[in-house]
């Protein structure tokens, strides 16, 4: 990768200029029409707001999971803060977009959407059932993000080309956020669009990844060596940072930062898929919790106590 | 149905074999649409001058995209090129261009329905690289895939034509090209459609035929060269060609399979899957019982060899197994009429 200024073999005007391509008269296919008045805009939520929007995701998943009496809550649990900070602190819909990779984490965007005033609060109930759009591994028919998968490593290279096409289409301004998890990164393919994103600098992308250290055969460190993550990416082209992930403010910030690279960045978000939900049982598998009626009673009454002590 | 010309309109007219050949008109044909079409944008996987797309680089060089080896990766890209607003053409050889991204072109392009067009090139034996670089059973995964248009044309000009009839196609589509010199079969105004199968040459139909002759993309010349054959032998026969698998014009091969004893379909490709495969699940889904032979790939790798006309050959994908299928499956007696070996000028094209 060169370090000049210029983008050499990429054949693509730069980041800002007029771009060849039309851009009125082509529609876009988006997937909703995201609803532009919503309090997660902008960059003025408080880490306190933030901290609040991370346990009203993680209630709004254990009300999602709650009917089946098992499900996805871990990745809602270990990805509550970076949903808030992208859909609380720098999400603007209609410019930017979201790609949540690992389809089984789309709650966890339902969730940040309603939250948010995205999407109808009151679609969250039809989560997981028979004939509804809100499937619990995500599909196309899904009212977000902008981008899900259920076949895992595939999120990278949409979300690569969701910044290709902005600037091909001479929208320099717009973001691409990338949910991620660790688990992924055992999929070439996440590589392979690792490679390309660094190779075409697509500053406007930025991973968010989920360091959860879980998937289905158990921890991730256990049946391969995916560290040193950071050193990874770096050596592919990406700015990278490692963050606590439960720290939803750092998350912003760094968010924030990376709004201003040059390069591609990825927040390596060190995460529990146990975190913020203290009845849980220690050995509960990370990747299909069971939440049994008794349980999903205490869970509620937790997140609901720590949300009233943190409104007052 | 004797005299009855209504399903598949009339025979169109090919020119005289040998056929004389060109060079790139895929690639000058994607350039000259991406001329009043900004929204078309290109990809390449590593093999830009063979898919003939260097044209399109040198023209358009902002709007083509070196994907790399990485054709995961390239069908991820192209869908999210797609579902802003964009029509890729996505190019590699056929093999690397389906099998290889199976699972992504299901659940990026197929599954959202997003118009990426998908550029297979080095169809079938025409490749003697080896079973890694022939793509034999590309047309039978595409045609799996709901929503997928699945093309195979046989010359230049049908190559042109289908470049412009895809280009606003509002589903994914996979289009399978030959590599290399291309023959020029039909005229410029041939009637290519996206809906219809075509019957080839002038054969009247009244009466009814022996043999109709149902084929594909590097299968058609041999198609009708063994046409000419087997009516110079006095057995009547109807040429069909299906540039498009599917979604397959079922009342034209229906019609051009009841007015005959014996259907043969050839294809450049496993024969499980692909024509011969789409052609008996529409005659039985009818209840038309004719006896069928499919010309093909007999469910084998074909192993490497220093030329594709060894592998034809080999693989029983040349004239004279069309015309032996025919003469075979009518009982034709004594031993089947012997396909010409004609004398080539240099830049000529005619059929193993």
């Amino acid at each position: 990768m060169s370090s000049h200024g210029v983008r050499p073999g990429t054949g693509l005007p730069p980041a800002g200029s007029a771009s060849y391509i039309a851009t009125d008269d082509q529609p876009e296919r988006r997937r909703t029409a995201l609803n532009t008045e919503t309090s997660g805009q902008g960059s003025e939520a408080s880490a306190a707001q933030l901290r609040r929007l991370a346990d009203r995701i993680r209630l709004r998943a254990v009300q999602m999971v709650a009917p089946q009496g098992l499900g996805y809550l871990g990745q809602a649990l270990s990805a509550a803060e970076q949903y808030a900070a992208v859909y609380g602190a720098a999400l603007r819909p209609g410019t930017d977009r979201v790609v949540c990779s690992p389809g089984h984490y789309v709650l966890a965007a339902y969730a940040a959407a309603a939250e948010t005033g995205l999407i109808d609060q009151a679609l969250l109930a039809s989560y997981g059932q028979d004939g509804s759009s809100l499937a619990a591994i995500g599909t196309e028919h899904g009212p977000v993000p902008d981008y899900t998968c259920g076949s895992l490593g595939q999120g990278l290279s949409a979300a690569a080309g969701f910044a290709l096409a902005d600037r091909l289409r001479g929208r320099p301004g717009g973001r691409t956020f990338a949910f991620l998890s660790d688990g992924e990164l055992q999929e070439g393919q996440v590589w392979e669009a690792a490679m390309f994103a660094g190779h075409y600098r697509l500053s406007r992308l930025t991973v968010l990844l989920d360091a959860n250290n879980s998937q289905v055969d158990g921890p991730v460190d256990g049946i391969t060596t995916i560290e040193p993550i950071a050193a990874k990416w770096q050596a592919f082209g990406w700015d990278a940072a490692d963050l606590d992930g439960h720290d939803a403010a750092g998350i912003a910030a760094a968010l924030a930062a990376a709004a201003g690279a040059a390069r591609p960045a990825v927040l390596i978000c060190r995460t529990s898929t146990r975190h913020g939900l203290d009845c849980l049982p220690p050995d509960a598998d990370g990747h299909f919790i069971k939440l049994p009626p008794g349980l999903a009673d205490a869970a509620v009454a937790e997140l609901t106590a720590r949300l009233d002590r943190h409104a007052r | 149905m004797p005299g009855d010309r209504g399903v598949g309109g009339p025979a169109a007219p090919v020119l005289p074999a040998p056929y004389r050949t060109v060079l790139k008109p895929y690639g000058r044909a994607l350039t000259g649409l991406a001329r009043s079409r900004p929204d078309i944008v290109c990809l390449s996987g590593d093999l830009t001058r063979q898919c003939e797309i260097d044209l399109f680089q040198a023209e358009f060089p902002d709007r083509f995209i070196h994907a790399g080896m990485a054709e995961a990766n390239m069908i991820g890209v192209a869908g999210a090129l797609a579902r802003s607003g964009l029509i890729p053409f996505v190019h590699t050889f056929g093999v690397f261009a389906t099998r290889r991204p199976l699972d992504q072109i299901v659940n990026a392009v197929a599954y959202p329905g997003l118009p990426v067009r998908i550029v297979g090139f080095m169809p079938g034996v025409s490749s003697p690289g080896g079973p890694s670089h022939q793509a034999i059973e590309d047309v039978a995964l595409m045609r799996a895939l709901p929503g997928m248009t699945v093309l195979d044309v046989a010359d230049a000009t049908e190559t042109a034509q289908a470049v412009a009839a895809i280009a606003d196609l509002p589903g994914p589509a996979y289009l399978r090209l030959k590599r290399g010199e291309i023959p020029v079969i039909f005229p410029a105004d041939h009637p290519f459609s996206l809906t219809r199968a075509q019957l080839l040459g002038d054969e009247p139909a009244a009466g009814g035929t022996g043999a109709a002759l149902v084929a594909s993309g590097m299968m058609v010349a041999p198609a009708l060269a063994a046409a000419s054959v087997l009516r110079g032998s006095g057995v009547r026969v109807t040429v069909l060609n299906v540039p498009v698998i599917k979604p397959l014009d079922t009342a034209t091969v229906l019609a051009a399979a009841a007015g005959a004893q014996v259907v043969i379909t050839a294809e450049n490709h496993s024969v499980i899957g692909g024509l011969g495969s789409a052609v008996a699940e529409a005659m039985a889904e009818a209840g038309l019982g004719r006896p069928l032979r499919r010309i093909g790939l007999a469910d084998t790798f074909a192993d490497g060899a220093l030329s594709a006309p060894y592998l034809f050959a080999r693989y029983g994908l040349t004239t004279q197994h069309v015309i032996d299928a025919a003469w075979a499956g009518l009982s034709q007696p004594g031993p089947p009429p012997r396909a010409p070996s004609p004398a080539l000028r240099p830049g000529d094209y005619a059929p193993v």
